[in-house]
């Protein structure tokens, strides 16, 4: 088996232009099995794009990606069965009780005991009190814990999170942390994870991959690339980089 | 193709159904209020005309057999606006859902909605009229059939214009019923409207599936060539909706349109 085979995720030199504006100018990814990856920048670095490229709902211009041997866009359905997501931004379906979504998604995720696999989700975060409520009734906490529980749910091999604990209180903020490590350890999951939450990433990823300007300046340990800037932690390197962009 | 997760899709839309009591005036009240203005508009043109043939039954069956096609068209269409109202769009595209599947789903499951929609039909009318939809006879399965696809056609053609020119277009989704109904001769036979018009009409397959039904009416057997061409047409219109709809989603991903919905 070729290293790329291996890999959940290979996105190869993608491209993307809206409106004569490089967003992502040849950036390339892969997450091997069980890796867990974070993806950071600063504001209009190419990140969101890239996230949306990597799980097919934004066509590149150039580039290919493959996620658990499934190429885009051809074998997207195959491949999304292998990919869980959750965004801190995302609402969930409205006039559904959290459970009734939840089981809706299990259900298009191929799970095929949707109680049980909810059950376990909502048990795993500890919501199980937020079942029956109505999606549209949650807090915005309550929402992207519900919609990380929703990315849990088929255990998928890839776990891609987009500001998961943006809007999340520092103690629920720990909790999801905490159980989404313990996600990862028990089912092998990668995680590929955005944040502006520094010590989040230092504390969930074991690499990091650093986007400015659409392109990827750095891609190392979070330790490895705190020193090669010459920094204690990935703080000052975020600083320095978003500086950096705002001048160019 | 997953039967699993069209049904999972037509379980979606039934949470949604059951939970918002506005979704159900689609398929009980406008109902119920086209029947009693049809049904009046027919009785009052009769009590004042000379004519042996009253009209009030081509106007009641006009209807009731136009709510097919409107009934399908919006299940379709607010289907997939449901995701968008509730953002819920990029959460779909990012499951293994894939596009048929998703239209698949809303597509049967609104065929439950035609179901009721004709259950309040037919009970009002023959309640308020003496009309009786059964004074069809089996003529109803290939008229039906033809307003059905036509109508899944011009649902899957509005959410390929919705994915494309974004919100504002869901206008389009209500707006295109009445185009059908005005082209399709729904209450009246084509050479009835002008003449620039009527080759447009013509093109229609529910304009066939309405003569048909006509004829019916008149004591007359189905015609044979109105239900061959409307059945040849609506297959085609239903191709037709399905190409421009998968090539207006290969611009929305192209194009990053998804950050609109999200």
């Amino acid at each position: 088996m070729t290293q790329q085979a291996a890999d959940v995720l290979v996105a190869h030199e993608l491209r993307k232009t809206f409106n004569k504006v490089e967003a992502v100018r040849g950036i390339s990814i892969t997450v091997a099995p069980g890796e867990r990856v974070g993806l950071l920048g600063p504001n209009g670095a190419g990140k969101t794009t890239t996230l949306l490229m990597l799980l097919g709902a934004i066509l590149p211009d150039t580039g290919s990606v493959t996620i658990v041997g499934h190429r885009l866009p051809r074998r997207r359905s195959t491949a999304m069965e292998s990919v869980g997501f959750a965004a801190g931004y995302l609402p969930l379906p409205d006039r559904l009780k959290v459970r009734e979504a939840l089981g809706v998604f299990a259900g298009w995720y191929g799970v095929r005991n949707e109680k049980q696999a909810v059950s376990e989700a909502l048990e795993r975060f500890e919501i199980t009190h937020l079942a029956d409520r109505l999606c549209s009734a949650l807090s915005s906490g309550q929402r992207t814990l519900v919609g990380i529980v929703k990315a849990t749910l088929h255990n998928p091999k890839l776990l891609v999170l987009d500001e998961p604990t943006a809007s999340l209180d520092p103690d629920v903020a720990l909790r999801v942390r905490t159980g989404l490590l313990q996600f990862c350890a028990s089912t092998g999951a990668a995680l590929l994870i955005t944040s502006h939450d520094m010590r989040e990433v230092e504390m969930l990823t074991e690499r990091v991959i650093f986007l400015a300007n659409g392109q990827v300046v750095a891609n190392d340990t979070p330790a490895a690339i705190a020193a090669t800037f010459g920094y204690d932690d990935l703080e000052g390197v975020f600083m320095q980089l978003a500086d950096e962009a705002r001048r160019a | 193709m997953s039967w699993h997760r069209i049904r999972v899709v037509m379980r979606r839309h039934a949470y949604v159904l059951w939970r918002a009591p506005h979704r159900w005036f689609d398929i009980g009240f406008w109902p119920l209020m086209d029947i009693i203005l049809w049904g009046s508009l027919g009785t009052y043109v009769a009590r004042n005309s000379t004519s042996a043939t009253s009209g009030t039954p081509y106007l009641i069956a006009g209807i009731m057999m136009f709510h097919i096609l409107f009934q399908s068209q919006i299940a379709v269409g607010t289907g997939f606006l449901e995701e968008t109202w509730s953002r819920n769009l990029l959460n779909v595209l990012t499951t293994p859902v894939t596009e048929f599947e998703y239209l698949a789903g809303t597509a049967a499951f609104g065929l439950f909605k035609v179901l009721f929609a004709l259950a309040t039909l037919s009970i009002t009318a023959f309640g308020f009229f003496r009309f009786e939809l059964s004074s069809i006879g089996w003529s109803i399965l290939p008229i039906a059939l033809i307003l059905t696809i036509v109508g899944w056609s011009a649902g899957i053609a509005n959410i390929g214009i919705v994915l494309r020119f974004g919100q504002g277009a869901e206008i389009l989704i209500w707006g295109s019923n009445f185009i059908l109904m005005a082209f399709s001769g729904v209450f009246n036979p084509v050479d009835a409207l002008p003449g620039a018009l009527q080759p447009v009409a013509r093109i229609l397959p529910s304009t066939h599936a309405f003569n048909a039904l006509r004829a019916v009416l008149h004591g007359n057997p189905l015609p044979g060539n109105e239900i061959a061409l409307g059945v040849i047409g609506a297959f085609v219109m239903l191709l037709a909706g399905f190409a421009f709809t998968a090539w207006m989603l290969h611009v929305f991903r192209r194009r990053g349109f998804v950050t609109r919905f999200s």
